[in-house]
């Protein structure tokens, strides 16, 4: 600022009264609106380097022009010349008008934010003006066209600018006034004032203090020189070689800003074409990020089996960065710092109100155009998805399908025992249908032979055959399967269609084709990634409803083929075939072709597999084999696009050794960045020399441990087929901008109501509640780059436990609503820095009336009994998995017990299968032993001698329990009942069969275990059942009516149960009858309530009504009522002012004797009612007193007298006097009947 | 030497501070004794909600009550013995309670300005549990005898004069129990009082 008020002849501070000036100022022709007829292409020499965020070049900007239709970049960068337009517009008219110009004008006071603008706007103009004075050759040069450029003084010296580099070309120092004049004779806009950083292009400077460094770290900070020298050069030179560097450090190592420059850095820069058409554009170049198409560009990251080159940095592909690292890794992802499409909409009111989370139906809009809110809800519909798909694949359903795979030529042995397997396996009879059933027992006995071969222990693993399917870029080509015009070209999924938004589009990409993909487009790119990439790529739309179409098909057909399935997404599973393939290996053996020894059969199996895939959708899958999960997901990146590979596991370290860290599932770029940091590697060969410890030092224990393993191609993880759900929430952190805080509580609130529905949905409860918010980085803009996106955050994260009424677990959205605006409240946040918010309920309980109380891990979760024979087969598995982990020589399978079921060849014969079924009771015995006994069962003794509140507490538990058993899903009243039938014809593997395709069935299904420890479930708060089981007969003997009886609520029903049953608790049906007062609208009506419950959840306090005063109103019908001593006391002053002259009236007298008398009577009103009633009295006394103290001890005489003397003030003071000891002895009277004596008013 | 003299007062208590109120605290190890016990005796009458009221009778030498320090209860609220951890809706809160209790140690320092002196030097003191009509104590302690006997009349509300003064210090509704704090002096006092103070009448004139 103050640099500027020396400014020469033309200071800043000047004010109206100067007619030289307003003159001279009204008669600046303005050159500021720059056109771009006066623009020459710049000499080829100098055109600068590629660089994706300085285009120094017309021709760069030419082409941005060409491509964008959006000018906002304009409307931003010529909002200066918009103001000295209209400062110029209105100069041409008189000196008044003149002064109420827009620029000139009086300032108003408290109207700082005017005072600057118009300061800038007079800076500006001074600008201008200097532009027009200077030499007519440096007019002509407009260099700096577009530049915005901030010069920071130093802070010390604010009028000289210190260079502390050594000057080669022999400029000395130039000043600030220098500088500014360089800037506008160029074609330059020069800033005195940073309060718009968005608008600053460069900041020229010499030395900054640390704090101004932090603050324009990620602004284009240079040298003076740079100006200097681009005006000697006569075009602009790159600014990347005149960045300023704080104190200029020797060693590199510590941090030498190379910001976006590196990531460019080693690309050939290409010549670039010609500009078409010469016109420049008044846009400021900064802001464009055009970059001449390259040729695509291989990432390293794309070839999943690379050598492991060690880039500094990796480019990372998000639309929406949350933190600073990870928008420091992104490239040019959008145009801009701040968004400017959102900042200009932001601007206007309703728009706000209709598209951002302040719009009433946002949520619902948001999660139905939200793609990763549809995979993730698949994920939770893939339950009912599995489940249709193993309904049609028991159906036979996959039988039409069985016929395709014989039109597969079988020209080998290995060929047709491959088909042989999948057309049983497709027609649904596996291994045990009837028809085979000789057969397969046989075989089973081969089987067997054929582990035996091998070393017990190895052989569980390297049998294990795990297949990882994964759609070959899933969307686009379901996509293509109408439109196989696009097919072979660069197609992506995502929401942006069309040309509209173009190139500055932010629309994510969900899924690029392999053509794509070779320019290097990857899914979590912008659009305008990807168009920079590959201008000509084609987008296609989402096409939700055919996605899960082909999920479902290709679930039905892996689930044909699956021991267990692991389901990872909607287009990728994790399936174990280890019994399929090992019945194609039987098959070869039996046909005995030697000579096909050495053929694959898990490799032509996968083959088949992706054979009917093919057929069914249309669509390539990706199979990878190996023996575990880990290696499988491996194998299937080497098997894309379109093949299936085998990763067997004397290749793994090989592989490995190829491989970097980032390649395993489950290792990312912090893993990485950490090996790198500590183990000074990233490559897998090389991290296999490490050791164990030095690797869990690295990475921690846990990751380190798993990546020891990996490395070895060791990872025993079973498949995870039955998953239960932990948590259900509601994310959303696109379009939140509020402006106050009650906006902000309302979408709290709006959010709640979806978690609620998501948590009805599958009905469950939850005990705990997360909110996550996420927060404006405070040096991050307004608006983020991605179009309402969230931009740069700070996170923050609170708990805390949910609590319904009653401590129980909730779903209601009040509930979940309330705790989450708390905890939103508790972080004071700025609502209008709020970007992102997001419920997360845990600790899910089930949601039924009854709270299950499961206990222990031994617990099925039995389905209902519609399919009787099905729940059979399941409780005879889980039965053989319990007995094979009780017996000593398995117990190395022990870890394993999620897979249920087993391989046939590792199975039991049928002995032991019928065993199995036998041995169920007494599992459930060992259940119902944690477990109260049955009722029948107590000794009664023991009982009779538990204590009082115990005893009554397991009487309460068993008539719980005693419900009706309609009424209850739970698990205790089918224990008890007799097994049914075993099915005599049911063999062993046809239960295996069986139950493989229940349990993966089950796998997605949220089951919902209570998270109490069962240890404190005895005295735990309970949940009552719904309805309370009670015979008719008893009821009569109680002589309750029946029918009345069942009407009643079931809370209702236990109380009037207890009542007659527990004559020894004191009830509220008696006692409620003393507590119950007149029912009366008064104020605290409400919270008396009508009818008093026992009810175990929630006691409600119980306060008696206070007696009140009753007093007509001034309105006819309006009721007063005075209960509040306050109040009371200045009644009775009124009344006892009103009647000095005259003895108080008799009516009057009881009206406030009855609610004196009311207050101290213990059974009308509490001891409060008694000290209100003193007060009150006391206050009386003293009135009295006041006014008639002289006959306060004066007998009182007989009346006679009285009436003889007429209304003296003697017989009116003794009536007051009479009045208030009748008033005191009956207040006595009543307080004698609790406490006995009277009340004293001392 | 000091174990010599009387027990003094200072002996026996000292000042501390509960709900931000000075307070005697007992600190001679038998009377804790006692008063422990004696709490404890009350705790297990009250557990069983029949206590109507807890006095504390300030008697002269020869039994006469003088003062009587009433803590009258009533339960509005009957919760389940097994639940009586259980929160309760609507009731007044713990941190508002205590300011409630705060108010009635205030109000008892103060209520000695409001009564009358005691003349009498050798005092006593009972400690009197009135139940709700038609209960009887029924704590007992495995096979020791309850630790209460029957008070003698004088000493109970029943057997208060008429002329008996209440002074009611404070009370609170919590929701679940109303407590009550009164003092009653006893016509005994009262005309003892009177007696004394016409005596000092007469001397003066």
């Amino acid at each position: 600022m103050s640099q500027l008020t020396q400014n020469s002849s033309r200071s800043s501070d000047y004010f109206d009264d100067d007619p030289e000036f307003l003159r001279a100022i009204t008669e600046i022709p303005l050159p500021a609106p720059v056109f771009e007829d006066d623009l020459q292409p710049p000499p080829l020499t100098q055109r600068p380097r590629v660089d994706v965020q300085e285009p120094a070049t017309l021709t760069q900007r030419h082409l941005k022009r060409s491509r964008s239709l959006d000018n906002f970049d304009v409307d931003e960068g010529a909002q200066y010349h918009g103001v000295l337009t209209s400062v110029d517009a209105k100069g041409d008219g008189e000196s008044e008008t003149y002064l109420d110009s827009h620029t000139y004008g009086a300032s108003r006071f408290g109207e700082f934010g005017e005072y600057m603008a118009r300061k800038r706007a007079k800076l500006q103009l001074q600008n201008a003006e200097m532009g027009v004075d200077g030499d007519e050759s440096a007019a002509e040069s407009k260099i700096f066209r577009g530049l915005q450029i901030y010069v920071r003084p130093f802070s010390g010296f604010p009028l000289f600018i210190r260079t502390h580099t050594a000057q080669i070309n022999g400029w000395t120092e130039p000043s600030v006034q220098d500088l500014r004049q360089m800037i506008v004779q160029h074609g330059g806009i020069f800033h005195a004032y940073l309060d718009k950083k968005s608008l600053v292009t460069h900041i020229i400077t010499c030395s900054l203090t640390p704090a101004k460094i932090r603050e324009f770290k990620h602004m284009k900070v240079v040298r003076p020189d740079w100006l200097v020298d681009s005006i000697q050069a006569g075009a602009l030179l790159p600014w990347q070689d005149y960045i300023f560097r704080p104190g200029e450090r020797v060693e590199d190592a510590q941090g030498r800003r190379v910001a976006q420059k590196s990531l460019y850095d080693g690309f050939v820069p290409v010549p670039t074409r010609l500009p078409t058409q010469t016109g420049p554009s008044r846009v400021s170049s900064t802001s464009s990020t055009t970059t001449p198409p390259r040729t695509p560009k291989k990432q390293t990251v794309l070839s999943p089996l690379k050598s492991a080159p060690t880039t500094p940095m990796r480019p990372l592909y998000l639309t929406d960065p949350a933190t600073l690292e990870e928008a420091a890794r992104i490239p040019g992802y959008a145009a801009f710092e701040s968004n400017p499409n959102a900042e200009r909409a932001m601007q206007d009111p309703a728009w706000r109100a209709a598209h951002t989370s302040v719009a009433p139906d946002f949520i619902e809009g948001y999660y139905k155009n939200s793609r990763l809110h549809h995979l993730s809800t698949w994920k939770a519909e893939l339950k009912d998805l599995v489940a249709e798909a193993q309904e049609k694949a028991e159906n036979g359903g996959t039988e039409a399908w069985s016929r395709l795979s014989t039109d597969l030529g079988s020209p080998s042995a290995s060929q047709r025992a491959v088909d042989l397997v999948v057309q049983e396996n497709l027609s649904g009879r596996g291994l045990g249908s009837g028809g085979l059933e000789g057969d397969v027992s046989m075989r089973g006995a081969r089987l067997m032979k054929l582990k035996q071969g091998k070393g017990k222990e190895k052989a569980a693993d390297d049998e294990r055959v795990i297949m990882h399917c994964d759609f070959d870029s899933f969307f686009v080509s379901a996509g293509l399967i109408d439109r196989p015009h696009l097919r072979g070209k660069p197609v992506v999924v995502c929401h942006s269609q069309g040309s509209t938004g173009g190139g500055s589009s932010t629309s994510e990409i969900a899924s690029a084709s392999y053509e794509a993909r070779a320019f290097g487009i990857k899914g979590g790119m912008s659009l305008q990634q990807a168009r920079k990439l590959c201008p000509t790529v084609v987008t296609i739309p989402y096409e939700f409803q055919r996605y899960k179409q082909f999920s479902l098909q290709f679930y039905t057909i892996l689930m044909a083929h699956a021991d267990d399935l692991q389901a990872v997404s909607v287009d990728e599973a994790l399936i174990d075939v280890t019994s399929s393939v090992a019945r194609i290996r039987a098959e070869l053996v039996e046909r005995a072709d030697d000579a096909q020894e050495a053929v694959d059969p898990a490799k032509d199996f996968a083959e088949a597999i992706r054979a009917q895939v093919r057929k069914v959708t249309g669509c390539e899958v990706s199979i990878g084999i190996a023996n575990n999960i880990m290696l499988a997901r491996l194998a299937s990146r080497r098997a894309k696009p379109a093949g299936s590979f085998h990763l067997r596991p004397e290749e793994v370290p090989e592989l490995m050794a190829t491989l970097d860290i980032d390649d395993l599932h489950g290792f990312g770029y912090s893993a990485r960045q950490k090996a790198l940091e500590k183990l000074g590697a990233t490559n897998l060969g090389e991290l296999a020399k490490k050791s164990k410890a030095a690797l869990c030092e690295a990475l921690g224990k846990g990751t380190g441990e798993t990546l020891y393993k990996a490395i070895r191609g060791i990872d025993d993880r079973p498949l995870e087929s039955d998953k239960p759900r932990k948590s259900v929430s509601c994310d959303i952190n696109y379009g939140i901008r509020f402006e106050n805080n009650e906006q902000a509580q309302t979408f709290v609130y709006q959010m709640a109501e979806e978690v609620s529905r998501r948590l009805s949905s599958i009905a469950m409860r939850g005990r705990s509640l997360t909110l996550k918010v996420l927060v404006r980085d405070p040096s991050a803009p307004v608006e983020a780059p991605k179009f309402l996106g969230h931009g740069l955050c700070e996170a923050h994260n609170k708990q805390t436990p949910l609590i319904a009424p009653g401590g129980r677990a909730t779903s209601d959205e009040k509930v979940i609503g309330e705790h989450a605006w708390r905890l939103m409240k508790s972080f004071n946040f700025n609502p209008r820095d709020l970007r992102g918010i997001g419920i997360q309920i845990q600790k899910l309980e089930k949601a039924s009336t009854v709270q299950e109380t499961e206990l222990g891990q031994a617990i099925l979760p039995f389905k209902p009994l519609d399919a009787s024979s099905r729940g059979m087969q399941e409780t005879t598995s889980k039965g053989s998995t319990a007995t094979e982990v009780g017996d000593t020589k398995k117990g190395d399978r022990e870890r394993a017990p999620a897979i249920a079921v087993q391989p046939p060849s590792q199975d039991d014969d049928d002995d032991d299968e019928v065993q199995v079924v036998e041995q169920r009771p007494p599992t459930d015995r060992v259940r119902t032993e944690h477990d109260l006994p049955s009722f029948s069962q107590l000794d009664m003794s023991v009982f009779e001698a538990l204590p009082d509140d115990v005893r009554k507490e397991l009487e309460a538990e068993y008539q719980r329990r005693s419900t009706t058993p309609g009424s209850v899903a739970g698990p205790a009243p089918k224990a008890q009942s007799p097994s049914p039938a075993p099915e005599p014809e049911k063999k062993s593997n046809l239960v295996v069969k069986g139950t493989n395709v229940k349990r993966i069935t089950r796998q997605l299904a949220p089951r919902s275990r209570p998270l109490i420890s069962p240890t404190t479930k005895l005295f735990a708060k309970r949940v009552y059942t719904s309805s309370v089981k009670v015979t008719n007969n008893e009821l009569r003997k109680y002589g309750i009516d029946p029918d009345v009886f069942a009407a009643l609520p079931p809370e209702m029903q236990r109380e009037q149960l207890a009542a007659h049953r527990a004559p020894g608790v004191t009830l509220y049906t008696t006692e409620r009858k003393i507590l119950k007062p007149t029912t009366r609208h008064g104020k605290r009506s409400s919270k008396s309530p009508a009818i008093v419950f026992r009810p175990p959840p929630a006691p409600k306090a119980v306060y008696i009504e206070p007696p009140t005063l009753k007093q007509q109103g001034k309105e006819r019908g309006e009721k007063l009522y005075f209960s509040e001593t306050d109040d009371v006391q200045r009644v009775i002053e009124s009344w006892v002012a009103g009647f000095k002259e005259h003895p108080p009236n008799q009516r009057d007298v009881d009206y406030f004797a009855k609610f004196l008398v009311q207050c101290v009577d213990g059974g009308r009103s509490s001891d409060t009612g008694v000290e209100r009633a003193v007060a009150v009295a006391k206050w009386w006394l003293v009135l009295l007193r006041r006014h008639f103290g002289a006959w306060e001890n004066a007998a009182t005489s007989d009346e006679c007298e009285e009436q003889r003397r007429g209304h003296t003030a003697e017989s009116v003071g003794r009536a007051w006097w009479k009045a208030f000891r009748e008033v005191k002895a009956r207040m006595d009277e009543a307080a004698r009947r609790k406490f006995g004596g009277c009340l004293s008013l001392r | 030497m000091a174990s010599n003299l009387p027990l003094t007062f200072n002996h026996l208590f000292i000042r501390r501070k509960k709900y931000d109120t000075p307070v005697f605290q007992s600190r001679h190890p038998a009377l804790n004794e006692y008063i422990a016990g004696a709490v404890k005796a009350i705790t297990d009458e009250l557990a069983l909600g029949t206590v109507d009221k807890v006095v504390v009778v300030i008697k002269s030498a020869d039994e006469k009550p003088l003062e009587r320090f009433i803590f009258a209860l009533r339960n509005t609220l009957q919760v389940e013995p097994y639940n009586k951890d259980t929160s309760v809706e609507g009731a007044i809160s713990a941190a508002s309670l205590g300011q409630y209790f705060r108010s009635f140690l205030v109000k008892l320092n103060m209520i000695e300005a409001q009564l009358g002196q005691l003349y009498s030097d050798d005092l006593s003191f009972a400690i009197v549990l009135e139940l709700q009509d038609d209960k009887a104590p029924t704590s007992t302690q495995g096979k020791d005898p309850p630790p209460w006997i029957p008070a003698s009349t004088p000493h109970t509300t029943a057997g208060a004069a008429e002329t008996a003064e209440l002074h009611m210090v404070r009370a609170v509704d919590t929701g679940i129990i109303n407590l009550s704090l009164a003092v009653q002096e006893s016509e005994y006092k009262l005309n003892q009082e009177r007696e004394i103070e016409s005596k000092g009448k007469q001397k003066a004139v």
